[in-house]
């Protein structure tokens, strides 16, 4: 699995309202567009993706705790800074190691020089298919 | 219209500016429409009704200035559930910041409560509707909230219009729907249908906040001058989206067809003078009768399938008000009989007023007047005008000239209303003409 993460503020930006930073270009926003779809395009192609999400902004999450076994709901749990999960790719790969070059791949994502020096992945295996090793 | 996009649009602005009136109208409809649908599909998206319903407000507000002037979005409901959904990332934004500021929490206890089951089908544009107006007229709200909140949330009213239909101050109506919007945040009522077993209820406080703003709208017309936003069309326009989510409703079907059929008259209904003019003596050439035929059409359609309700019984009486192409040819006979079940299954004086007089219509004046005496003990009506106005004019046909005197004089003395009273003094003078002559 892949995970990419982002900020309320770098979700602003994105989506070009008033933020910190200034909003993408139209140029940016398009790149990235084309990038995605060409992206995910290739992993369909070759038969490697089972899913991909982009999730929305941060702003509209809640959290759910359990205070003496009661569920107790938190809407708006994150910081403007702080950077949470923004979307996920799942693909099935014949290793770890395919899985990490794929996620390199996004380090060519065009995008605000800023956002991109800072930009990072994350490349984690689903936890299952034990019986490939035990077998 | 929906296919057109933007860009077509601004090719052809020349064109667009000399159609720009029946253009704007054209948008006022069809967002007041998209209304219901945009707040629910942000609703049940991102939760939050209260800022939901603020952003859906910024965003049908954007529409009704930039459209006119761009032309429409090629799908125009994505372009406002896109609009109000970023309105409503600022909302929240704001609102979050300003938590933080003041250290506190948005924390609410997620309770169990009956609502969809994961086996039934997911709601559509109308199954929103249908749960957004369920969730305005939600019990835990005063009467005067749900009205003012179902104008704003399910008929897209500004609050501004919802002021003016009503007659009241802005600074109530907007009052009256934050704390509407509070009282349903902090209740935790999820966006979703309520359990079968709780729906029919829920539904009936439906039903009558649509039929008061209806009637509402009757008795704000009556006099006063030109008002935007007319009460009883939009009562009839909010009928049709109940209708659409639940077609098989008889009560619901009913409903809509006892405010077509009344609504048919409206032509008739008042002389250039603003003064009301009785049924019997409307020129019925007046009427509508597109809007008769499908109120017939829905509740014949309604009456057969049951369980029969007040809703269809009404609707009945009034479609053969309607059918009738002169007074002579009303039949009264079946009226009494309509009105005489509706009576058993609602034990409301008023009924039973007008019960009295279709009897007497079927079986003379006295027989009427019987009934009405028996009315004369229930403290709900005996000092209300409309009592003493209809045993004023049974006594009248039954020919006791100074008890009907006696009888007008207490209704105009109890009537509220400018025209109503102008009625009754009309009734007292013209009853004491004939006897001046005399004597």
């Amino acid at each position: 699995m892949i995970l990419t993460f982002a900020s309320q503020q770098q979700y602003q930006e994105l989506v070009g309202q008033p933020a910190e930073q200034p909003a993408w270009s139209q140029e940016d926003w398009a790149a990235l567009g084309a990038f995605m779809q060409a992206f995910n395009q290739e992993l369909l192609d070759s038969g490697e993706l089972v899913e991909t999400r982009g999730l929305s902004a941060p702003v509209h999450a809640r959290r759910v705790q359990f205070k003496e076994r009661v569920p107790v709901v938190t809407d708006g749990p994150y910081a403007e800074a702080e950077e949470v999960l923004a979307g996920y790719w799942v693909v099935e790969c014949d290793s770890f190691d395919r899985a990490t070059e794929i996620a390199a791949r996004l380090g060519s994502c065009p995008g605000p020089e800023r956002i991109r020096v800072r930009a990072y992945a994350d490349v984690r295996p689903i936890d299952e298919h034990q019986p490939d090793f035990e077998g | 219209m929906c296919g057109r996009s933007t860009s077509t649009s601004r090719t052809s602005r020349a064109e667009h500016e000399s159609r720009a009136p029946v253009i704007a109208a054209e948008i006022e409809d069809l967002l007041r429409r998209l209304a219901p649908q945009v707040l629910g599909a942000v609703v049940r998206r991102y939760g939050n009704f209260d800022l939901a319903e603020d952003a859906t407000q910024e965003a049908l507000l954007a529409a009704s200035m930039q459209w006119p002037q761009d032309g429409l979005p090629g799908n125009p409901r994505a372009w406002l559930i896109t609009v109000a959904s970023r309105r409503l990332t600022d909302l929240l934004r704001s609102e979050q910041a300003r938590r933080q500021r003041e250290d506190t929490v948005a924390r609410w206890a997620l309770t169990e409560r009956g609502g969809r089951r994961p086996d039934e089908p997911p709601a559509g544009d109308t199954g929103d509707a249908l749960v957004l107006l369920l969730l305005c007229c939600h019990p835990s709200l005063s009467l005067a909230s749900q009205i003012a909140l179902t104008l704003r949330a399910v008929g897209g009213l500004s609050t501004a219009e919802i002021a003016r239909a009503l007659l009241g101050s802005e600074q109530t109506v907007t009052r009256r729907i934050t704390r509407a919007k509070q009282a349903i945040k902090d209740s935790g009522i999820p966006f979703a249908l309520p359990a079968p077993d709780e729906l029919e209820g829920r539904l009936n406080a439906v039903l009558r906040v649509l039929y008061l703003i209806f009637n509402e709208g009757y008795a704000s017309t009556a006099g006063t001058a030109l008002i935007r936003v007319d009460l009883a069309q939009e009562a009839i326009r909010l009928a049709r989206t109940l209708y659409a989510a639940q077609p098989d409703d008889s009560e619901v079907a009913a409903l809509l067809a006892l405010m077509l059929l009344i609504h048919a008259r409206h032509r008739a209904r008042t002389a250039p003078d603003g003064s009301l003019i009785p049924m019997a003596e409307q020129d019925r050439s007046l009427w509508d009768r597109d809007a008769i035929d499908e109120g017939i059409t829905l509740v014949t359609a309604a009456l057969p399938r049951g369980p029969i309700g007040p809703y269809q019984l009404q609707a009945a009486i009034a479609a053969v008000h309607d059918e009738a192409g002169n007074p002579e040819a009303t039949d009264w006979r079946q009226i009494a009989a309509l009105y005489g079940v509706l009576l058993g299954l609602d034990d409301n004086p008023v009924v039973a007023l007008n019960h009295a007089v279709a009897v007497s219509m079927v079986a003379g004046p006295l027989a009427g007047l019987e009934l009405v005496q028996r009315l004369g003990g229930d403290a709900r009506i005996n000092a209300d005008r409309r009592f003493h106005a209809v045993r004023g004019h049974l006594l009248e046909m039954a020919g006791d000239r100074s008890a009907a005197l006696e009888a007008y004089r207490a209704a105009a003395r109890a009537a509220t209303n400018l025209q109503q009273q102008r009625y009754l003094h009309q009734q007292i003078t013209r009853l004491q003409a004939p006897a001046g002559t005399v004597r």
